[in-house]
């Protein structure tokens, strides 16, 4: 934080002659009250879903959900194959529409915002709202360091220091110390933690404001899904997170709220805690302690 | 102490009998071609001199029948140009059926006639040619590009037809990591996707090209023959495939060994093409 | 999705731990109504076999504590089975305490002696109270085994009796007179009695276990001098 910088006229002693001109008066001059810290503007982006319904043509997926997704919290979306929780999140940066066939009704609200209204640039909301995929997928014909930049390249962004923003990026992905020396180096030379670390660095680099996260861990070993998990703690510092897993215990590692969808429905969404201490629904009970699915 | 059944020796049999089935197949198979190379080269081999690639054919009866130069030549030229129209052209419709029009009924009826144009006889695209082009005398008769042309036709759908394979092994979660990164989908296509593809689409094109190179028919009505070697694309031009046509049926012996020595030009040309192919291959991550 | 069919090696385990934990009330059940025999006869003997039977009980604690351990360590257990583990946890505690609690009142005995100068009042409110604790651990067990939360609730009750009568034997052992063997006796009677009132006080504890692992909350099952906490 900048310190304030006041200026103040010199105590009169008392005995002093008065000075021929009155002193001037106080001044106090505000450093930028809305200092950022880090580097990173403060604001706190939320994602609101009403009435959210997807079809694969003529499948119901997802039906009729109402969620909200609270700022710098990370959310787990749990549930069986097919219930539908991949669909949504991917309704929420407009990737669900890209399959033929495939369609969503409803709100999805950034903040206060509605992505899906009549003028919204598609390709605007995915630069705001991030992925980060099951499968690490760096670009093969790319270095480490194009891997990174690719976003800002792809996006159009213009202004930024790439070189600047590619090592905060590495950094915040917690792979900069690894790949510092051959970042130019191809991508798909990394082991599959580092190549998922580094999808979630060239995500980053794009400066969204929302992560979403389908099931990131899923293909890797338990120290890489660690090290990720241990990230995902950092990120939600600076970015409200989404995550769908498949792994309740990495939702419970993870998760401030959990939500249990089920057949495309909502059935519970509460902190992490009462989910798998005391949950409301049956349905989630049984879910969790294994009795289905 | 734990036994396994043993092998039988009717299964023995058995697993003989086919090794010796498809190695009889396998040889029934490549004699000929063994023969071809062989008899190519042994007849065409006593052709091929310094004046036999710097020299021009000079159609004369009796003395010095001269050497293919204007052939190659010209089989470069013509094979350069209907590349240069067939494998933008090839891509580029590979690039819709693939990005943007997959699974669509237009896609589907544009991939249905490529695969009928595959199956087109290259002397029906030479008559093509010669309909619309040469007949109507557009920018004079018979003339180079207009057999570029008609190559061009032949080639685009096997270029197509290769570009659309490689460009489907492209895994499609590059393309969504792109687009979930904020990428319109041209960029995605031309930063990503081509350049993942290019040494599959390098391949692909290399072989069309080496097919487009042996064309006889598609040449004979449309560039027609010439003696000379020249790089006007609006004239006549000469080209191995017809220099190996016309000398063939000559009387002369040494032209008919010309013939020979031309065809194994063509063929080595080929041969070169398929080897450059095969090691832009091997250095491809899709492969 | 079939429902109730998966994890059936973890859920027989559960089963299992619980009913082995149950089993220790009933090992308690009998250590009480052998001291409390011990107690109406001034049985030496009964009382040495009780306080040795205890190493018997607190194998059987060790072996639930091991079994709780393993479940947790193995197979994660969360939402209502990760109450039941957790609430088996208090409960095997609780009974090993009132084993204890029976120990405590065995090795009273003997200090009295083979003829000890009973006082029938006293003796008898003391049986009172033994034969009160007993029931109220019979309906710990009942309401745990049932999820009954009312039942457990109803302890509460129960303990009231319990303690009024141990404020009772204290009162009769203040006024005991001056007889020095008597006034001996008398103690040593007031620390089984509070003893006693140990036992009822773990019996209600269970109750309160019973319901958490309902309800997923800890509440204080007071009597009516202390005002519930809402749950």
């Amino acid at each position: 934080m900048n310190p304030d910088e006041t200026t103040t006229t010199p105590e009169q002693s008392p005995g002093a002659p008065s000075p021929a001109v009155a002193p001037p008066p106080l001044t106090v001059s505000t450093a930028a009250a809305e200092a950022s810290r880090d580097g990173v503007t403060a604001k706190a982006h939320s994602i609101s879903l009403r009435k959210l319904n997807a079809f694969y043509g003529d499948t119901h997926a997802v039906r009729d959900v109402d969620l909200q997704y609270a700022a710098n919290q990370v959310t787990a979306m749990i549930g069986p194959s097919g219930c539908g929780k991949s669909t949504l999140v991917r309704c929420i940066n407009r990737m669900h529409e890209e399959i033929p066939g495939a369609r969503s009704t409803g709100e999805i609200l950034l903040d206060d915002l509605d992505l899906q209204g009549t003028g919204i640039d598609v390709v605007s909301v995915r630069r705001a709202i991030g992925m980060v995929f099951q499968k690490p997928n760096p670009f093969p014909t790319m270095s480490i360091y194009d891997n990174v930049a690719a976003g800002i390249r792809l996006s159009g962004t213009r202004g930024v220091n790439v070189k600047q923003r590619v090592e905060e990026s590495l950094r915040g992905a917690g792979l900069w110390e690894e790949v510092k020396d051959r970042l130019g180096q191809p991508g798909i030379g990394l082991s599959g933690g580092q190549q998922q670390r580094l999808c979630i660095a060239r995500t980053i680099a794009v400066e969204p404001e929302v992560i979403l996260m389908d099931e990131p861990a899923s293909a890797l070993d338990p120290i890489s899904t660690l090290k990720i998990e241990e990230l995902v703690h950092e990120l939600k510092k600076r970015y409200t997170i989404v995550i769908v897993t498949h792994n309740m215990q990495q939702a419970a590692r993870v998760a401030d709220t959990t939500a249990f969808m089920l057949n495309g429905e909502l059935v519970e969404h509460a902190a992490t805690d009462k989910i798998f201490s005391k949950p409301d629904d049956s349905r989630t009970e049984e879910y969790v302690t294994g009795k289905f699915g | 102490m734990t036994t396994l059944p043993a092998v039988s020796g009717r299964r023995r049999a058995t697993d003989t009998a086919m090794r010796g089935i498809t190695l009889v197949l396998t040889i029934v198979a490549i004699v000929p071609l063994v023969f071809i190379l062989y008899y190519l080269i042994k007849e065409g081999i006593g052709a091929w001199s310094a004046d036999f690639f710097t020299t021009d054919p000079t159609g004369r009866f009796l003395g010095n029948p001269g050497g293919i130069k204007s052939a190659i030549w010209g089989t470069i030229v013509m094979v350069a140009l209907a590349s240069a129209i067939a494998i933008p052209f090839g891509i580029g419709v590979a690039l819709y059926l693939v990005e943007y029009g997959k699974g669509g009924w237009f896609a589907n009826v544009v991939r249905y006639f490529i695969d009928v144009m595959t199956g087109v006889p290259s002397v029906v695209f030479g008559l093509f040619v010669y309909i619309v082009l040469v007949v109507t005398k557009i920018g004079g008769t018979f003339a180079a590009w207009k057999g570029a042309v008609a190559l061009a036709l032949l080639m685009l759908p096997v270029v197509t037809r290769s570009a659309e394979v490689v460009l489907n092994l492209v895994p499609n979660d590059l393309r969504e990591g792109a687009l979930a990164l904020g990428a319109p989908r041209w960029r995605v296509v031309f930063r990503i996707v081509l350049p993942t593809a290019i040494p599959g689409l390098v391949t692909g094109s290399l072989l069309a090209v080496a097919r487009a190179a042996g064309e006889t028919a598609p040449l004979l009505f449309t560039a027609a023959f010439v003696f000379g070697t020249q790089f006007d694309v609006s004239q006549r031009m000469n080209s191995l495939p017809l220099q190996i046509f016309n000398d063939v049926s000559q009387a002369q012996d040494r032209l008919v060994q010309r013939a020979w020595g031309a065809a194994l030009t063509l063929v080595l040309l080929v041969l070169l093409l398929s080897l450059i192919a095969r090691l832009v291959q091997r250095r491809s991550r899709l492969a | 999705m079939a429902t109730g069919e998966g994890r059936r090696h973890f859920q027989e385990e559960l089963r299992a731990l619980e009913q082995s934990a149950l089993g220790a009330i009933d090992i308690v059940l009998e250590q009480l109504d052998r001291v409390l025999e011990a107690l109406e006869h001034q049985d030496v003997e009964l009382a040495q076999f009780v306080i040795l039977d205890d190493d018997r009980l607190d194998g059987r604690y060790l072996e639930v504590h091991q079994g709780i351990l393993s479940l947790l360590a193995l197979q994660a257990p969360v939402a209502g089975d990760l109450r039941l583990v957790a609430a088996l946890l208090h409960l095997i505690k609780h009974v090993e305490r009132m084993g204890d609690q029976c120990v405590t009142i065995a090795k009273l005995i003997p200090l009295s002696g083979h003829e000890p100068p009973v006082r029938s009042e006293m003796l008898d409110r003391i049986l009172r109270m033994g034969r009160a604790a007993r029931s109220e651990v019979v309906q710990a067990r009942a309401a745990f085994q049932a999820r009954d939360v009312a039942l457990a609730e109803d302890l509460a009750r129960q303990d009231r009796e319990i303690n009024r009568l141990n404020r009772e034997v204290f009162q009769l052992a203040i006024d005991i007179g001056e007889d020095p063997d008597t006034r001996e006796w008398a103690m040593h009677m007031t620390m089984v009695a509070r003893a006693l009132e140990r036992v009822g006080d773990n019996a209600v504890d269970i109750g309160e276990v019973t319901a958490f692992v309902v309800s997923g909350l800890f509440r204080e099952f007071s009597d009516a001098s202390i005002p519930t906490i809402p749950s």
